[in-house]
């Protein structure tokens, strides 16, 4: 007697994200093995990311180089700028990369940090004098030009600046990894005299030393993160006069560009991934939860094999945190619109992208560097070409996992996919051969009464869905069922897989 | 005026009660007889005598020649007057030889006697016959003395010390007693500072340190600054109290001398009473033996007036004009006076006649011997 086929429906799969720290048997299906290219979208579905468009056409003074930085400039009268670095050169424009580095100074290192403090833009790096630019002047000058400069010497040549307080703060020096010098008040190029001044916290590292990485002010706190630990100062608006109100050990920050605010948390890469404050008033405590708790191990790994710059960016209009390893060419993206059952924020993961900078604007807008100038997070396409789209599930057990299981069909609900085609694959018992079949979905353009009705499309719904029921082969005790598409313009979100398989004898 | 001749006879008697100086020349010359005296002094007996021999040879002569008992008369009147006249001479210096015996005994009598005063503390305070003094105090006194004069010269002395080292000193004192609590402040501020993670604070706007710093710092400097205007006080304090205590020290270390003279009046006003006593005593007895004296004078003054006026008696009765028998009887006279009968016959000259008859020679039996004193 023929068995019933019994289905598996895997509801809105991988909205949780990847998980590769639980073993795959035992994790839930929301989860995902692979979520490449991937976003969680409004509804929380598993949906490919946006492409890029290249808003730079003469990337001459870029040359071969990417942008390593970029920064939107504005002042009280609404004046916008932006400035990005690349190729030993600060550059300004986004569809023509003008170099305004100025003359006789000589740039070794991209890693520069931008901060926009009192209708100025400066930019530190560490073992380069700053540089400065204000709109009156429009020109981009050492800080030491400027009239009424006074006290930047090489030693206060600080990779860190932080603009908070109504001061500039610098730290992390080429010799001097525990002092943080802060300028007089407003004055940004006045670092003596007035009430400028600098603290030394060898002292205070809560584990006998460590060196200063970052900086950060939330909360009216001055967050001063070290390699592996992270003191936190309040009453910074008089820094002659602030206090010690906590210290956290064993917690530092990998890079100062991991560090983004998202209003009501602090982000940052540590060397156990990607952690946050978590504010409380009440308390006046700053536990810290982990948000990369799923994908620990992969984030430890990239660290470790992490030979140039780490760049992130807070989305607060995408609802991500995105950290590029830009040394292996890789980014995690964070969905932080929530965070799961154990503190984590829903993650998926964007290869080869080629990302080396981001900023958002004020507008909302997400540039981002790459080697073709600066472009913007927007559209299917990366540079008007298409980028794969992969979901894979973890093994499933079905629940049972001593018994077979026989795939027999596949039923996939996609959401919008125009003319994409699409790969389903499985693989049974941790195999990493996978069976494939693919289907193609059909014109998704919407067609609004009015507007395209009867000319150039069909008219439809709002967002069209394409399911399909998809033929399979094979059996195993576990089964993975994966997901790619090429993304080449259209976006595409998966709201479900139902899967149909018989359950065998017992084994 | 002072006969000069008397005068060397005479001398200089001390001056004591009863007959004066003045007194006994006066009387000597209102004894003298008219004539001229011979000059020099050391001879005048002699001299005298060899006038008086002379007149009275004169005398004798004219005896012999013209009436013997009138020049008798005469030479007798003559001679008693001359020896009145010695006589009072006489008296005179036995006067000023009794009064300067009696002064000698006087000043013996009141010769200061040297004394000593010893204290109830063993102090002693002697006065020599010179009236110098000599005070020695006791052992015990004398150690205290010269603790004390000894202590007055060091205070002295330190109150002449430069005023910047004693304020350096009294400062460093101060500042001693200030630092451990400022150590301690110190110390407060470093960990209240380390507690709140600034220890590294340095802000250009509280001199390159933090607001608790400057203010610890200013306000050190300001406890600075009154100690060393304390110290400053203080030493000028010290410096006025030094030379207090210098003066305190010296008068203290007077105290026994003090003490000792102080102890010694009593004594050197019983030594007044006695001295006293002892001045009545040598004035009454001088007082009692010169009048002894002038009683002395007085009856030889009353004996040599009488020998004068028997002498004058003499005299005036022999040169009354009276009629003399026998020619060669002045003559004789005169011849035996001077060429071998002697006076009135008796062949002895007139010196020795006198001598022998009326007793000129106060060691011989004549006839003045009967006023002999």
């Amino acid at each position: 007697m023929a068995q019933q086929l019994q289905s598996i429906n895997l509801v809105a799969p991988a909205f949780k994200g990847v998980n590769t720290e639980d073993s795959p048997l035992a994790q839930d299906p929301s989860f995902a093995e692979i979520a490449d290219n991937a976003v969680i979208d409004k509804r929380g579905r598993i949906a490919a990311r946006k492409g890029h468009t290249v808003l730079t056409t003469n990337k001459t003074q870029l040359g071969t180089g990417s942008i390593r930085s970029i920064k939107e400039f504005r002042d009280d009268s609404g004046n916008t700028k932006i400035f990005s670095v690349g190729n030993n050169k600060i550059l300004s424009g986004t569809t023509t990369l003008a170099n305004e580095t100025p003359g006789s100074y000589t740039i070794t290192a991209d890693n520069w940090k931008m901060v926009t403090f009192n209708e100025k833009l400066y930019f530190f790096q560490r073992g380069l004098e700053p540089l400065v630019y204000d709109n009156a002047s429009n020109a981009v000058a050492t800080l030491s030009s400027v009239s009424g400069a006074n006290g930047m010497t090489s030693a206060k040549y600080g990779n860190e600046v932080l603009a908070a307080f109504g001061r500039l703060w610098t730290a992390d020096f080429s010799t001097d990894k525990s002092t943080i010098y802060w300028s007089d008040l407003l004055q940004g190029h006045v670092w003596t005299g007035g009430s400028s001044g600098n603290i030394d916290i060898s002292t205070v590292w809560p584990d006998g030393y460590d060196e200063i990485v970052a900086l950060a002010a939330h909360n009216d706190k001055l967050i001063i993160f070290g390699k592996h630990s992270i003191v936190v100062y309040t009453g910074a608006t008089s820094p002659a006069s602030m206090t010690l109100e906590d210290t956290i050990s064993g917690v530092g920050c990998v890079d100062r560009d991991t560090v983004q605010y998202t209003g009501t948390d602090v982000l940052f890469l540590s060397h156990t991934g990607l952690k946050s404050f978590g504010r409380t008033i009440q308390e006046k405590s700053m536990p810290i939860s982990s948000l990369s708790g799923n994908i620990t191990k992969d984030i430890i790994a990239a660290l470790q094999n992490e030979t140039e710059f780490f760049r992130s960016v807070y989305s607060p209009e995408e609802g991500f945190y995105l950290l590029t390893f830009t040394g292996q060419n890789v980014t995690y993206c964070f969905d932080v619109r929530g965070t799961l059952e154990n503190g984590s924020y829903r993650t998926t993961r964007w290869p080869s992208t080629g990302f080396t900078a981001y900023t958002r604007l004020e507008n909302g807008d997400l540039q981002i560097g790459t080697t073709n100038g600066i472009s913007k997070y927007e559209g299917f396409k990366d540079n008007n070409l298409g980028y794969r789209f992969r979901y894979y599930s973890p093994s499933l057990t079905f629940g049972d996992s001593s018994r077979i299981k026989i795939l027999k069909k596949l039923k996939p609900t996609l959401v919008g996919a125009n003319n994409a085609t699409v790969f389903m694959k499985w693989a049974y018992d941790f195999d990493t051969t996978y069976a494939t079949t693919e289907f193609t979905v059909g014109n998704q353009i919407t067609g609004f009464y009015g507007e395209s009705e009867y000319t150039t499309v069909e008219f439809t719904g709002g967002q069209l869905t394409n399911q399909r029921s998809l033929n399979t082969t094979g059996y195993g005790t576990s089964v993975q069922v994966g997901l790619e598409s090429e993304i080449d313009g259209s976006p595409l979100s998966l709201q479900e897989i139902n899967v149909m398989a018989l359950i065998g004898k017992l084994l | 005026m002072i006969n000069p001749n008397m005068s060397s006879i005479i001398g200089s008697p001390p001056s004591v009660s009863g007959l004066s100086e003045q007194q006994i020349i006066d009387m000597v010359m209102s004894a003298q007889p008219s004539g001229t005296l011979p000059a020099s002094g050391t001879t005048q007996t002699n001299t005298i005598a060899d006038t008086l021999g002379g007149i009275l040879g004169g005398i004798g002569g004219f005896l012999g020649s013209t009436g013997g008992q009138q020049a008798l008369g005469t030479g007798a009147g003559a001679l008693l007057a001359q020896q009145a006249y010695q006589r009072l001479g006489d008296i005179g210096e036995r006067a000023r030889r009794e009064a300067s015996q009696i002064a000698r005994q006087g000043l013996e009598q009141t010769e200061f006697k040297p004394f000593t005063v010893t204290t109830a503390t063993g102090g002693m305070m002697g006065v020599g016959p010179e009236g110098g003094t000599t005070m020695t105090v006791s052992p015990e006194e004398a150690a205290l003395q010269q603790q004390l004069l000894g202590g007055a010269g060091q205070f002295y002395g330190q109150a002449q010390q430069p005023m910047d080292a004693r304020e350096q000193a009294v400062f460093e004192r101060m500042r001693a007693a200030m630092r451990p609590e400022e150590e301690r402040q110190r110390l407060a501020l470093e960990e209240r500072l380390a507690a709140q993670g600034r220890l590294g604070v340095s802000s250009a706007a509280y001199g390159g340190a933090t607001p608790e710093m400057l203010a610890m710092a200013t306000a050190q400097e300001e406890a600075r600054n009154r100690a060393m205007l304390t110290a400053m006080q203080q030493a000028q304090a010290e410096q006025a109290q030094q030379a207090q205590l210098g003066g305190q020290f010296l008068s203290a270390g007077y105290v026994p001398q003090a003490q000792l003279t102080a102890a010694a009046q009593p004594a050197m006003t019983t030594a007044q009473l006695a001295q006293r006593g002892q001045l009545e005593g040598a004035g009454m007895f001088g007082e009692a033996e010169m009048s002894g004296i002038e009683a002395l004078l007085s009856s030889g003054i009353t004996q040599a007036n009488l020998m004068g006026q028997i002498g004058t008696g003499l005299l005036q009765q022999a040169l009354q004009p009276t009629y003399v028998s026998g020619a060669g009887g002045g003559t004789t006279g005169g011849t035996g006076g001077g060429g071998g009968g002697g006076v009135l016959g008796t062949g002895k000259s007139m010196s020795e006649f006198l001598d022998d008859v009326i007793g000129l020679d106060p060691s011989g039996g004549g006839l003045f011997n009967i006023f002999k004193l």
